[in-house]
Protein backbone atom coordinates (compact mmCIF):
# COMPACT_ATOMS: atom_id res chain seq x y z
CA UNK A 1 0.00 0.00 0.00
CA UNK A 2 2.58 2.36 0.91
CA UNK A 3 4.77 1.80 -1.77
CA UNK A 4 1.86 2.34 -4.32
CA UNK A 5 1.04 5.90 -2.85
CA UNK A 6 4.66 6.72 -3.28
CA UNK A 7 4.97 5.65 -6.61
CA UNK A 8 1.88 8.28 -6.91
CA UNK A 9 3.41 10.80 -5.58
CA UNK A 10 6.91 10.25 -7.75
CA UNK A 11 4.50 10.22 -10.79
CA UNK A 12 2.79 13.56 -9.69
CA UNK A 13 5.65 15.02 -8.87
CA UNK A 14 7.02 14.54 -12.17
CA UNK A 15 4.51 15.21 -14.28
CA UNK A 16 4.19 18.42 -12.56
CA UNK A 17 7.48 19.16 -12.94
CA UNK A 18 7.02 18.50 -16.66
CA UNK A 19 3.86 20.63 -17.25
CA UNK A 20 4.52 24.39 -17.30
CA UNK A 21 2.46 27.04 -15.85
CA UNK A 22 1.73 30.41 -16.35
CA UNK A 23 0.05 32.63 -13.49
CA UNK A 24 -1.96 35.48 -15.25
CA UNK A 25 -3.71 38.52 -12.54
CA UNK A 26 -5.70 41.55 -12.73
CA UNK A 27 -8.69 43.39 -14.19
CA UNK A 28 -12.01 42.01 -13.98
CA UNK A 29 -12.53 43.58 -17.29
CA UNK A 30 -10.35 41.72 -18.89
CA UNK A 31 -11.53 38.28 -17.03
CA UNK A 32 -13.33 36.99 -19.94
CA UNK A 33 -11.27 37.69 -22.50
CA UNK A 34 -8.22 36.13 -20.75
CA UNK A 35 -10.85 32.78 -20.21
CA UNK A 36 -11.99 32.68 -23.34
CA UNK A 37 -8.12 32.79 -24.50
CA UNK A 38 -6.81 29.95 -22.09
CA UNK A 39 -9.83 27.57 -22.79
CA UNK A 40 -8.43 27.48 -26.57
CA UNK A 41 -4.78 27.31 -25.29
CA UNK A 42 -5.24 24.55 -23.34
CA UNK A 43 -5.99 22.68 -26.42
CA UNK A 44 -3.08 24.17 -28.56
CA UNK A 45 -0.57 23.25 -25.07
CA UNK A 46 -1.88 20.55 -23.49
CA UNK A 47 0.91 20.51 -20.96
CA UNK A 48 0.46 24.31 -20.09
CA UNK A 49 -0.99 24.84 -17.02
CA UNK A 50 -2.63 28.31 -16.63
CA UNK A 51 -4.26 29.86 -13.43
CA UNK A 52 -6.17 32.65 -13.81
CA UNK A 53 -7.45 35.65 -11.44
CA UNK A 54 -9.46 38.41 -11.53
CA UNK A 55 -8.89 40.51 -8.86
CA UNK A 56 -8.44 43.96 -9.84
CA UNK A 57 -6.00 46.18 -12.41
CA UNK A 58 -4.03 47.51 -8.97
CA UNK A 59 -3.80 43.90 -7.61
CA UNK A 60 -2.23 42.40 -11.10
CA UNK A 61 0.11 45.43 -11.14
CA UNK A 62 1.21 45.09 -7.57
CA UNK A 63 1.61 40.71 -8.16
CA UNK A 64 3.94 41.84 -11.49
CA UNK A 65 5.93 44.20 -8.92
CA UNK A 66 6.45 41.15 -6.70
CA UNK A 67 6.81 38.16 -8.90
CA UNK A 68 3.67 36.31 -8.05
CA UNK A 69 2.15 36.76 -11.63
CA UNK A 70 3.84 36.01 -14.59
CA UNK A 71 1.09 38.79 -16.79
CA UNK A 72 -1.43 41.37 -15.32
CA UNK A 73 -4.11 42.47 -16.74
CA UNK A 74 -4.53 46.45 -16.44
CA UNK A 75 -7.64 47.95 -17.26
CA UNK A 76 -5.81 51.46 -17.08
CA UNK A 77 -2.76 52.80 -17.81
CA UNK A 78 0.32 52.76 -15.03
CA UNK A 79 -0.27 55.35 -12.21
CA UNK A 80 2.30 57.74 -10.97
CA UNK A 81 3.72 55.86 -7.60
CA UNK A 82 4.22 52.05 -9.99
CA UNK A 83 6.23 54.13 -12.47
CA UNK A 84 8.53 55.45 -9.75
CA UNK A 85 8.37 52.13 -8.22
CA UNK A 86 9.63 50.47 -11.74
CA UNK A 87 12.15 53.23 -11.52
CA UNK A 88 13.14 52.20 -8.14
CA UNK A 89 13.58 48.55 -8.38
CA UNK A 90 15.21 48.71 -11.62
CA UNK A 91 12.42 47.17 -13.45
CA UNK A 92 10.61 47.38 -16.64
CA UNK A 93 7.17 46.90 -17.60
CA UNK A 94 6.16 46.38 -20.85
CA UNK A 95 2.29 47.50 -22.29
CA UNK A 96 0.76 45.19 -24.94
CA UNK A 97 -2.56 46.34 -26.17
CA UNK A 98 -5.10 44.11 -26.38
CA UNK A 99 -8.05 45.39 -27.21
CA UNK A 100 -10.28 48.25 -26.28
CA UNK A 101 -12.97 49.13 -24.16
CA UNK A 102 -15.69 51.84 -24.28
CA UNK A 103 -17.85 52.44 -21.62
CA UNK A 104 -21.55 53.05 -22.32
CA UNK A 105 -23.91 54.59 -20.17
CA UNK A 106 -27.16 52.89 -20.32
CA UNK A 107 -30.63 54.42 -19.24
CA UNK A 108 -34.29 52.68 -19.27
CA UNK A 109 -35.76 52.06 -23.08
CA UNK A 110 -39.14 53.90 -21.31
CA UNK A 111 -36.66 56.86 -20.69
CA UNK A 112 -37.16 59.83 -23.14
CA UNK A 113 -33.54 60.55 -23.62
CA UNK A 114 -31.61 59.52 -26.36
CA UNK A 115 -28.14 61.37 -25.86
CA UNK A 116 -26.51 63.17 -23.03
CA UNK A 117 -23.00 65.12 -22.42
CA UNK A 118 -19.91 64.59 -20.73
CA UNK A 119 -21.05 67.62 -18.61
CA UNK A 120 -24.57 66.41 -17.96
CA UNK A 121 -23.08 62.98 -16.77
CA UNK A 122 -20.69 64.83 -14.26
CA UNK A 123 -23.56 66.75 -12.97
CA UNK A 124 -25.85 63.89 -12.33
CA UNK A 125 -22.41 61.23 -10.75
CA UNK A 126 -22.04 64.18 -8.26
CA UNK A 127 -25.18 65.23 -6.97
CA UNK A 128 -25.46 68.47 -8.89
CA UNK A 129 -28.94 67.20 -10.87
CA UNK A 130 -31.12 65.03 -8.86
CA UNK A 131 -34.36 65.05 -11.38
CA UNK A 132 -34.76 63.98 -14.49
CA UNK A 133 -36.80 67.61 -15.27
CA UNK A 134 -33.58 69.36 -14.39
CA UNK A 135 -31.83 67.85 -17.22
CA UNK A 136 -34.75 68.60 -20.09
CA UNK A 137 -38.19 69.71 -19.05
CA UNK A 138 -39.44 67.71 -21.48
CA UNK A 139 -38.69 64.66 -19.20
CA UNK A 140 -40.32 63.83 -16.09
CA UNK A 141 -40.27 65.04 -13.05
CA UNK A 142 -38.45 62.11 -11.41
CA UNK A 143 -35.64 61.15 -8.82
CA UNK A 144 -32.46 60.02 -11.06
CA UNK A 145 -31.51 56.81 -10.00
CA UNK A 146 -27.76 56.56 -10.04
CA UNK A 147 -25.78 53.31 -10.27
CA UNK A 148 -22.65 52.64 -10.31
CA UNK A 149 -19.91 49.80 -9.77
CA UNK A 150 -17.82 49.77 -6.86
CA UNK A 151 -14.88 51.74 -5.90
CA UNK A 152 -12.06 49.53 -6.69
CA UNK A 153 -13.43 48.29 -10.49
CA UNK A 154 -11.57 49.36 -13.32
CA UNK A 155 -14.57 50.93 -14.89
CA UNK A 156 -15.02 52.39 -12.03
CA UNK A 157 -11.96 54.65 -12.31
CA UNK A 158 -11.83 54.99 -15.59
CA UNK A 159 -15.32 56.45 -15.43
CA UNK A 160 -14.16 58.90 -12.78
CA UNK A 161 -11.23 60.09 -14.69
CA UNK A 162 -12.60 60.34 -17.99
CA UNK A 163 -15.91 61.59 -16.76
CA UNK A 164 -15.81 63.42 -13.49
CA UNK A 165 -11.99 64.32 -13.59
CA UNK A 166 -11.30 63.11 -10.28
CA UNK A 167 -14.31 65.34 -8.93
CA UNK A 168 -15.99 63.02 -5.82
CA UNK A 169 -18.91 61.06 -6.76
CA UNK A 170 -21.90 61.83 -4.82
CA UNK A 171 -22.75 59.66 -1.48
CA UNK A 172 -26.40 58.80 -2.96
CA UNK A 173 -24.75 56.67 -5.82
CA UNK A 174 -25.53 53.56 -5.54
CA UNK A 175 -22.56 51.30 -5.96
CA UNK A 176 -23.34 47.83 -7.44
CA UNK A 177 -21.06 44.79 -7.57
CA UNK A 178 -21.57 43.15 -10.63
CA UNK A 179 -22.04 45.04 -13.78
CA UNK A 180 -25.11 42.38 -14.16
CA UNK A 181 -26.54 44.32 -11.03
CA UNK A 182 -26.48 47.28 -12.94
CA UNK A 183 -27.95 45.74 -16.04
CA UNK A 184 -30.60 44.56 -14.45
CA UNK A 185 -31.75 47.57 -11.94
CA UNK A 186 -31.45 49.96 -14.97
CA UNK A 187 -33.65 47.43 -16.97
CA UNK A 188 -36.45 47.33 -13.67
CA UNK A 189 -36.30 50.86 -12.64
CA UNK A 190 -37.73 53.12 -15.55
CA UNK A 191 -35.80 56.20 -14.07
CA UNK A 192 -32.21 54.65 -13.75
CA UNK A 193 -28.69 55.32 -14.98
CA UNK A 194 -25.70 53.56 -15.12
CA UNK A 195 -22.53 52.61 -16.98
CA UNK A 196 -21.12 49.54 -18.41
CA UNK A 197 -18.55 48.02 -20.82
CA UNK A 198 -20.17 47.80 -23.90
CA UNK A 199 -19.94 44.20 -23.98
CA UNK A 200 -22.38 43.89 -20.95
CA UNK A 201 -25.33 45.99 -22.69
CA UNK A 202 -28.65 43.71 -23.62
CA UNK A 203 -31.85 44.67 -24.94
CA UNK A 204 -33.47 45.53 -22.22
CA UNK A 205 -31.02 48.46 -21.77
CA UNK A 206 -30.96 51.69 -24.11
CA UNK A 207 -27.71 53.02 -24.57
CA UNK A 208 -26.85 56.45 -25.05
CA UNK A 209 -24.38 58.57 -27.26
CA UNK A 210 -22.39 60.72 -25.14
CA UNK A 211 -21.44 64.12 -26.95
CA UNK A 212 -23.34 63.15 -29.64
CA UNK A 213 -21.08 60.38 -30.40
CA UNK A 214 -22.40 56.22 -30.13
CA UNK A 215 -20.21 53.84 -28.40
CA UNK A 216 -19.80 51.89 -32.28
CA UNK A 217 -16.71 49.84 -32.85
CA UNK A 218 -14.54 52.84 -34.81
CA UNK A 219 -15.78 55.13 -32.40
CA UNK A 220 -14.25 53.76 -29.48
CA UNK A 221 -11.00 51.75 -31.60
CA UNK A 222 -9.92 55.62 -32.71
CA UNK A 223 -11.09 56.60 -29.03
CA UNK A 224 -13.49 59.42 -30.56
CA UNK A 225 -16.39 58.10 -28.22
CA UNK A 226 -15.01 60.23 -25.03
CA UNK A 227 -15.34 57.11 -22.24
CA UNK A 228 -13.10 54.74 -24.25
CA UNK A 229 -9.78 53.23 -23.00
CA UNK A 230 -7.46 50.52 -24.41
CA UNK A 231 -7.24 47.43 -22.43
CA UNK A 232 -3.29 46.26 -21.37
CA UNK A 233 -1.36 42.98 -20.42
CA UNK A 234 1.72 44.09 -18.57
CA UNK A 235 4.56 42.00 -19.26
CA UNK A 236 8.28 42.04 -16.99
CA UNK A 237 10.68 42.74 -19.28
CA UNK A 238 13.41 43.68 -17.04
CA UNK A 239 15.47 40.34 -19.00
CA UNK A 240 14.52 41.31 -22.06
CA UNK A 241 10.61 40.39 -24.23
CA UNK A 242 10.00 36.46 -23.77
CA UNK A 243 11.19 34.79 -26.59
CA UNK A 244 9.89 31.64 -25.75
CA UNK A 245 8.30 29.78 -23.14
CA UNK A 246 3.79 29.81 -22.02
CA UNK A 247 4.60 33.75 -21.68
CA UNK A 248 5.41 33.84 -25.13
CA UNK A 249 2.77 31.50 -26.31
CA UNK A 250 0.00 33.63 -24.29
CA UNK A 251 1.17 36.64 -25.67
CA UNK A 252 1.28 35.61 -29.59
CA UNK A 253 -1.84 33.61 -29.18
CA UNK A 254 -3.55 36.90 -27.81
CA UNK A 255 -2.49 38.60 -30.74
CA UNK A 256 -3.22 36.26 -33.43
CA UNK A 257 -6.36 37.00 -35.89
CA UNK A 258 -7.96 33.73 -33.27
CA UNK A 259 -7.21 35.42 -29.97
CA UNK A 260 -8.84 38.84 -31.64
CA UNK A 261 -11.93 37.50 -32.96
CA UNK A 262 -12.10 35.54 -29.01
CA UNK A 263 -11.57 39.69 -28.08
CA UNK A 264 -14.63 40.66 -29.73
CA UNK A 265 -16.76 37.71 -28.69
CA UNK A 266 -15.93 38.84 -24.75
CA UNK A 267 -17.70 41.82 -25.80
CA UNK A 268 -14.55 44.24 -26.10
CA UNK A 269 -13.07 45.55 -29.57
CA UNK A 270 -10.39 43.89 -31.07
CA UNK A 271 -7.13 46.19 -31.32
CA UNK A 272 -5.72 44.85 -34.26
CA UNK A 273 -6.87 42.92 -37.49
CA UNK A 274 -10.23 44.32 -37.61
CA UNK B 1 -9.51 14.96 23.69
CA UNK B 2 -12.09 16.78 24.31
CA UNK B 3 -10.04 19.31 25.69
CA UNK B 4 -7.90 19.24 22.69
CA UNK B 5 -10.32 20.07 20.11
CA UNK B 6 -11.86 22.82 22.77
CA UNK B 7 -8.24 24.48 22.44
CA UNK B 8 -7.88 24.60 18.56
CA UNK B 9 -11.45 26.33 18.72
CA UNK B 10 -10.26 28.48 20.99
CA UNK B 11 -7.32 29.65 19.64
CA UNK B 12 -8.54 29.92 16.25
CA UNK B 13 -10.92 32.75 17.48
CA UNK B 14 -7.72 34.45 19.42
CA UNK B 15 -5.91 33.82 16.44
CA UNK B 16 -8.96 35.70 14.43
CA UNK B 17 -8.72 38.67 16.42
CA UNK B 18 -5.53 38.77 16.42
CA UNK B 19 -5.65 39.26 13.17
CA UNK B 20 -8.14 41.13 12.13
CA UNK B 21 -6.72 43.20 14.99
CA UNK B 22 -3.27 43.82 13.38
CA UNK B 23 -4.53 44.33 9.54
CA UNK B 24 -6.86 47.24 10.95
CA UNK B 25 -4.02 48.76 13.20
CA UNK B 26 -2.31 50.94 9.75
CA UNK B 27 -5.76 52.75 9.10
CA UNK B 28 -6.39 53.75 12.35
CA UNK B 29 -3.51 54.95 13.37
CA UNK B 30 -2.68 56.99 9.55
CA UNK B 31 -6.38 57.89 9.55
CA UNK B 32 -7.46 58.17 13.27
CA UNK B 33 -10.65 59.31 14.71
CA UNK B 34 -12.03 60.45 10.60
CA UNK B 35 -13.14 56.56 10.20
CA UNK B 36 -15.86 57.45 12.94
CA UNK B 37 -17.14 61.03 12.28
CA UNK B 38 -16.94 61.30 8.48
CA UNK B 39 -19.49 60.15 6.63
CA UNK B 40 -17.61 60.38 3.31
CA UNK B 41 -16.43 57.10 2.06
CA UNK B 42 -14.14 57.54 -0.92
CA UNK B 43 -10.96 55.34 -0.36
CA UNK B 44 -9.85 55.48 -4.00
CA UNK B 45 -9.82 59.15 -4.48
CA UNK B 46 -6.95 61.64 -3.84
CA UNK B 47 -6.67 62.51 -1.48
CA UNK B 48 -8.38 59.57 -0.52
CA UNK B 49 -11.51 59.71 2.64
CA UNK B 50 -12.24 57.03 4.78
CA UNK B 51 -15.71 57.85 6.57
CA UNK B 52 -17.21 55.08 7.94
CA UNK B 53 -20.19 56.73 9.80
CA UNK B 54 -22.81 56.34 7.50
CA UNK B 55 -21.91 52.67 6.63
CA UNK B 56 -21.81 52.49 10.79
CA UNK B 57 -25.31 53.93 11.27
CA UNK B 58 -26.70 51.63 7.75
CA UNK B 59 -25.56 48.56 9.57
CA UNK B 60 -27.54 49.78 12.91
CA UNK B 61 -30.68 50.97 11.46
CA UNK B 62 -30.71 47.83 9.29
CA UNK B 63 -30.18 45.35 11.96
CA UNK B 64 -33.25 47.66 14.07
CA UNK B 65 -35.70 47.24 11.64
CA UNK B 66 -34.91 43.72 10.24
CA UNK B 67 -34.83 43.06 14.13
CA UNK B 68 -38.52 44.69 14.81
CA UNK B 69 -39.70 42.72 11.97
CA UNK B 70 -38.38 38.93 13.05
CA UNK B 71 -38.92 39.01 16.70
CA UNK B 72 -42.59 39.52 17.33
CA UNK B 73 -42.80 36.78 14.47
CA UNK B 74 -40.63 34.44 15.86
CA UNK B 75 -42.12 34.76 19.13
CA UNK B 76 -45.57 34.39 17.65
CA UNK B 77 -44.29 31.10 15.64
CA UNK B 78 -42.41 30.03 19.00
CA UNK B 79 -45.25 30.43 21.24
CA UNK B 80 -47.47 28.16 18.14
CA UNK B 81 -45.49 25.83 18.20
CA UNK B 82 -44.87 25.38 22.11
CA UNK B 83 -48.67 25.72 23.37
CA UNK B 84 -51.37 25.31 19.95
CA UNK B 85 -49.93 23.83 17.31
CA UNK B 86 -50.89 19.81 17.15
CA UNK B 87 -47.97 17.00 16.59
CA UNK B 88 -48.81 17.30 12.56
CA UNK B 89 -48.76 21.12 12.30
CA UNK B 90 -45.83 21.19 14.68
CA UNK B 91 -43.93 18.49 12.14
CA UNK B 92 -44.87 20.73 8.99
CA UNK B 93 -43.83 24.15 11.07
CA UNK B 94 -40.51 22.54 11.96
CA UNK B 95 -39.49 20.99 8.83
CA UNK B 96 -40.15 24.54 7.06
CA UNK B 97 -38.37 25.98 9.24
CA UNK B 98 -35.46 23.33 8.94
CA UNK B 99 -35.95 23.72 4.72
CA UNK B 100 -36.06 27.57 5.25
CA UNK B 101 -33.01 27.97 7.21
CA UNK B 102 -30.75 25.66 4.99
CA UNK B 103 -31.73 28.17 1.40
CA UNK B 104 -28.78 29.45 0.59
CA UNK B 105 -28.77 33.56 1.10
CA UNK B 106 -27.82 34.09 -2.36
CA UNK B 107 -30.90 32.36 -3.49
CA UNK B 108 -32.52 34.38 -1.02
CA UNK B 109 -31.11 37.26 -1.97
CA UNK B 110 -31.90 36.70 -6.02
CA UNK B 111 -35.48 36.57 -5.38
CA UNK B 112 -35.59 39.53 -3.78
CA UNK B 113 -34.23 41.47 -6.48
CA UNK B 114 -36.05 40.00 -8.99
CA UNK B 115 -39.43 39.02 -7.73
CA UNK B 116 -39.88 41.16 -4.89
CA UNK B 117 -38.19 44.38 -6.03
CA UNK B 118 -40.26 44.97 -9.06
CA UNK B 119 -43.79 44.56 -6.25
CA UNK B 120 -42.13 46.95 -4.25
CA UNK B 121 -41.43 49.56 -7.31
CA UNK B 122 -45.39 49.85 -7.55
CA UNK B 123 -45.81 50.82 -4.26
CA UNK B 124 -43.35 53.62 -4.72
CA UNK B 125 -39.67 52.66 -4.19
CA UNK B 126 -37.66 54.64 -6.18
CA UNK B 127 -34.58 52.22 -5.81
CA UNK B 128 -34.61 48.62 -6.64
CA UNK B 129 -32.74 47.76 -3.86
CA UNK B 130 -33.87 50.11 -0.65
CA UNK B 131 -33.54 49.46 3.30
CA UNK B 132 -37.21 47.95 3.14
CA UNK B 133 -36.02 45.17 0.51
CA UNK B 134 -32.94 44.72 2.47
CA UNK B 135 -35.13 44.31 5.75
CA UNK B 136 -37.18 41.57 4.26
CA UNK B 137 -34.53 39.65 3.35
CA UNK B 138 -32.64 39.69 6.52
CA UNK B 139 -36.03 38.72 8.00
CA UNK B 140 -36.90 35.64 6.07
CA UNK B 141 -32.58 34.23 6.74
CA UNK B 142 -33.29 34.59 10.28
CA UNK B 143 -36.41 33.52 11.00
CA UNK B 144 -36.13 29.96 11.54
CA UNK B 145 -33.22 30.70 14.11
CA UNK B 146 -35.18 33.09 15.86
CA UNK B 147 -38.03 31.02 15.95
CA UNK B 148 -36.28 27.72 16.88
CA UNK B 149 -34.58 29.51 19.29
CA UNK B 150 -36.96 30.83 20.99
CA UNK B 151 -39.60 27.38 20.96
CA UNK B 152 -36.08 25.58 23.02
CA UNK B 153 -36.04 28.24 25.27
CA UNK B 154 -39.85 27.80 25.98
CA UNK B 155 -39.49 23.97 26.31
CA UNK B 156 -37.03 24.57 28.46
CA UNK B 157 -39.39 25.26 31.51
CA UNK B 158 -40.46 22.64 33.12
CA UNK B 159 -44.06 21.74 32.26
CA UNK B 160 -45.33 21.05 36.12
CA UNK B 161 -44.89 25.43 35.81
CA UNK B 162 -47.66 25.11 32.98
CA UNK B 163 -50.02 22.29 34.63
CA UNK B 164 -49.91 24.16 38.03
CA UNK B 165 -51.00 27.28 36.39
CA UNK B 166 -53.96 25.32 34.26
CA UNK B 167 -54.84 23.73 37.46
CA UNK B 168 -55.19 27.04 39.12
CA UNK B 169 -57.72 27.90 36.21
CA UNK B 170 -55.53 29.85 34.16
CA UNK B 171 -56.22 30.12 30.79
CA UNK B 172 -54.03 28.33 27.81
CA UNK B 173 -53.24 31.84 26.48
CA UNK B 174 -52.44 33.24 29.67
CA UNK B 175 -50.45 30.33 30.93
CA UNK B 176 -48.64 30.11 28.25
CA UNK B 177 -48.18 34.06 27.57
CA UNK B 178 -48.00 35.26 31.13
CA UNK B 179 -46.35 32.68 33.19
CA UNK B 180 -43.79 30.28 30.61
CA UNK B 181 -42.72 33.51 29.15
CA UNK B 182 -42.02 35.18 31.87
CA UNK B 183 -39.99 31.53 33.31
CA UNK B 184 -38.37 31.58 29.90
CA UNK B 185 -37.67 35.28 29.85
CA UNK B 186 -34.02 34.68 30.17
CA UNK B 187 -33.86 32.26 27.33
CA UNK B 188 -36.01 34.56 24.66
CA UNK B 189 -33.63 37.68 25.35
CA UNK B 190 -30.96 34.86 24.47
CA UNK B 191 -32.33 34.51 21.42
CA UNK B 192 -33.17 38.12 20.57
CA UNK B 193 -29.52 39.08 21.35
CA UNK B 194 -28.28 35.98 18.86
CA UNK B 195 -31.09 36.88 16.36
CA UNK B 196 -29.44 40.38 16.52
CA UNK B 197 -25.80 39.19 16.55
CA UNK B 198 -26.60 36.96 13.18
CA UNK B 199 -28.74 39.64 11.19
CA UNK B 200 -25.85 42.10 12.02
CA UNK B 201 -22.95 40.30 10.39
CA UNK B 202 -25.18 38.72 7.34
CA UNK B 203 -23.35 39.94 4.08
CA UNK B 204 -24.72 38.41 1.04
CA UNK B 205 -28.51 39.48 1.04
CA UNK B 206 -27.73 43.31 1.99
CA UNK B 207 -24.93 43.24 -0.49
CA UNK B 208 -27.20 41.87 -3.17
CA UNK B 209 -30.58 44.20 -1.91
CA UNK B 210 -29.73 46.98 0.40
CA UNK B 211 -28.71 48.98 -3.12
CA UNK B 212 -25.29 49.78 -2.10
CA UNK B 213 -25.45 54.09 -1.44
CA UNK B 214 -23.49 55.03 1.84
CA UNK B 215 -26.07 57.44 3.02
CA UNK B 216 -27.93 57.61 5.94
CA UNK B 217 -31.80 56.69 4.97
CA UNK B 218 -34.80 58.87 5.09
CA UNK B 219 -36.90 56.55 4.81
CA UNK B 220 -37.89 52.49 4.02
CA UNK B 221 -37.17 53.63 0.30
CA UNK B 222 -33.53 54.54 0.40
CA UNK B 223 -30.81 52.50 -0.39
CA UNK B 224 -28.18 52.00 2.00
CA UNK B 225 -25.02 50.23 2.52
CA UNK B 226 -24.04 48.29 5.58
CA UNK B 227 -20.12 47.26 6.67
CA UNK B 228 -20.94 44.01 5.52
CA UNK B 229 -21.27 44.87 2.28
CA UNK B 230 -18.96 47.34 1.64
CA UNK B 231 -16.33 44.81 2.73
CA UNK B 232 -17.83 41.80 0.09
CA UNK B 233 -17.92 44.29 -2.52
CA UNK B 234 -14.38 46.03 -2.10
CA UNK B 235 -12.20 43.46 -0.41
CA UNK B 236 -11.51 41.52 -3.47
CA UNK B 237 -10.24 43.72 -5.85
CA UNK B 238 -8.41 46.18 -3.10
CA UNK B 239 -4.76 46.22 -3.14
CA UNK B 240 -3.08 43.89 -0.32
CA UNK B 241 -1.21 46.04 2.50
CA UNK B 242 -2.82 49.50 1.37
CA UNK B 243 -5.09 52.31 3.36
CA UNK B 244 -8.07 51.38 2.03
CA UNK B 245 -7.67 47.44 2.85
CA UNK B 246 -6.21 48.10 6.35
CA UNK B 247 -9.63 50.66 6.41
CA UNK B 248 -11.93 47.35 5.02
CA UNK B 249 -10.04 45.71 8.10
CA UNK B 250 -11.58 48.29 10.92
CA UNK B 251 -14.62 47.84 9.37
CA UNK B 252 -14.24 44.06 10.48
CA UNK B 253 -12.92 45.51 13.55
CA UNK B 254 -15.84 47.24 14.43
CA UNK B 255 -18.29 44.11 13.43
CA UNK B 256 -16.62 41.57 15.58
CA UNK B 257 -16.93 44.09 18.27
CA UNK B 258 -20.18 44.48 18.46
CA UNK B 259 -20.85 41.33 17.98
CA UNK B 260 -18.72 40.75 20.92
CA UNK B 261 -20.24 42.80 23.09
CA UNK B 262 -23.90 41.37 22.02
CA UNK B 263 -22.21 37.80 23.41
CA UNK B 264 -21.04 39.59 26.31
CA UNK B 265 -24.56 40.66 27.24
CA UNK B 266 -26.45 37.64 26.25
CA UNK B 267 -23.87 35.60 29.14
CA UNK B 268 -24.74 38.75 31.63
CA UNK B 269 -28.50 37.94 30.87
CA UNK B 270 -28.17 34.30 31.29
CA UNK B 271 -26.17 34.80 34.44
CA UNK B 272 -28.23 37.45 36.18
CA UNK B 273 -31.72 35.64 35.52
CA UNK B 274 -30.62 32.29 36.54
CA UNK B 275 -28.83 33.82 40.10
Amino acid sequence: MKKVLLTLVLVGIALFSFAETLVIKGSNTIFPVAQLWIEELKDMYPNLTITLEGAGSSTGIAALFNGTTDIADSSRWLKESELEQMHEEGKYFIPIVLGYDGIAVIVNPNLGIDEITIEELASIYTGEITRWSQLNPNLPNQRIVVYSRNTASGTYETFVEKVLEGERMAPTVQMLESTHAEVQAVAQNSYAIAYTGVGYVTEDVKVLSVEGVQPTKMNILNSVYPISRPLYMFVDATNGYPQTGPVKQYLTFGLSKRGQELVEQAGYVAAYGF
Amino acid sequence: MITVVAMVGILALIGLFIFIIRDAIPALTEVGAEIFTSKYWYPTYDPPEYGMLAMIADSFILTGFASIIVIPIGYIIAFFLYDYATNTEQRIIKSAIDLLSGIPTVIIGSFLFIYISPILMNFGAWSTGNLLLAAIGLSILSLPYAASLMQEALSSVDISLKESALALGASRFTAGFRIVSKAALSGILNSIILTINRIIGETIVVLMVAGGAAIIPKSIWDPVRPLTAAIASEMGEVPIGSTHYSALFTAGLILLMISFILTMISRRVTRSWKS
